[in-house]
């Protein structure tokens, strides 16, 4: 399964994708202490790609990125929103 | 529609987390309502634009450059942000880290927005310190006594109200920096408005999370629906 990465040459540190991820209650996006208070996504706890809340809200262009491929999913690409089965853990 | 609006839409606006229970909801109210608010307001800041490099002169880059300066800094917005703090008495702050937060950033914030264009008017050689600014009458005084109108005077506004705040103005000020960026050849100007442009996507991201998240039956979407009517009609002047 493809999983996410933040992009820190391009991430502003706005932390929106940390309170998304956190009112879903999957705490994958934490803030770290090693490099201190850097946005990173624990990819053991992200459900990506069933989740992609926190690309839809993300407003630096190119700050979350598919690890694998170096893709930039923000703003979000039509297929991770309009993917079928693709559902909020709510 | 113009491009600008339409870019924006298939960036930021129609990309929505799948099962968000408000979306629907907040698609609805874009297409019937903030779409119309959105197209009239870059109408308007492109002719102003165009109005000012057809003059050709600099006099313009200095005007908007010192409103925004008493405007977008530390006056307006830190007053407004301290009133909105105090709807949650003192002694119930320290309970709400997310309140702690957006205070420290607002802070940061403002003063960024000062110092951008603070750059701007130094960078250009209109002054030499910014502390001449102390000095200068048009830095200092600005028309509005908050943002959108609702922020002084309703301190205790519904939450889903600031959501609906924070979405349809904020998307007013991308709009605004997008139409900039897409005239403005100057560089100076160019860092003015690309300075600023993550940030206002960042405060229209909050409304639209919030929108998307909260706004699932017509009683919670009344608030946010009862803020738009105010922002555009009243505020805005949008029939």
């Amino acid at each position: 399964m493809p999983t996410l990465k933040v992009d820190h040459g391009r991430c502003t540190e706005c932390r929106m994708c940390y309170i998304v991820c956190r009112e879903l209650d999957l705490n994958a996006v934490y803030v770290a202490r090693e490099p201190l208070h850097r946005i990173e996504i624990d990819t053991s706890a992200c459900t990506y790609p069933g989740c992609t809340a926190c690309l839809m809200y993300c407003p630096a262009e190119g700050s979350i990125v598919e690890a694998e491929s170096g893709r930039s999913l923000v703003p979000p690409p039509l297929e991770t929103w309009r993917r079928r089965g693709a559902r909020l853990p709510l | 529609m113009h491009p600008i609006l339409e870019q924006f839409l298939d960036k930021w606006v129609w990309p929505t987390a799948p099962g968000a229970p408000g979306a629907e909801f907040r698609w609805r109210l874009t297409r019937e309502r903030c779409l119309k608010g959105w197209e009239v307001s870059l109408a308007r800041t492109l002719a102003e634009i165009e109005t000012e490099q057809a003059r050709g002169d600099e006099a313009a880059k200095k005007t908007r450059a010192l409103r925004g300066y008493a405007a977008e800094g530390v006056h307006m917005s830190i007053k407004q942000m301290s009133a909105q703090l105090l709807s949650v008495d003192l002694s119930d702050q320290a309970r709400y880290i997310d309140l702690q937060r957006m205070r420290a950033r607002q802070i940061w914030d403002e003063c960024k927005h000062s110092k951008l264009h603070a750059d701007v008017l130094i960078g250009k050689g209109w002054v030499k310190h910014e502390r001449e600014l102390m000095d200068e009458v048009a830095a200092n005084t600005q028309p509005l006594p908050a943002y959108f109108g609702l922020s002084m005077m309703f301190p205790h506004i519904h939450p889903l109200a600031r959501a609906a705040q924070n979405y349809y103005q904020e998307a007013i000020a991308c709009l605004g920096i997008m139409a900039h960026l897409s005239l403005a050849d100057d560089p100076l100007v160019r860092h003015e408005h690309l300075s600023q442009r993550d940030e206002e996507l960042m405060h229209f991201m909050e409304g639209k999370f919030q929108i998307d998240m909260y706004c699932t039956t017509p009683e919670i979407q009344r608030p946010v629906e009862e803020a738009l009517d105010y922002l555009m009609h009243q505020i805005g002047g949008i029939r």
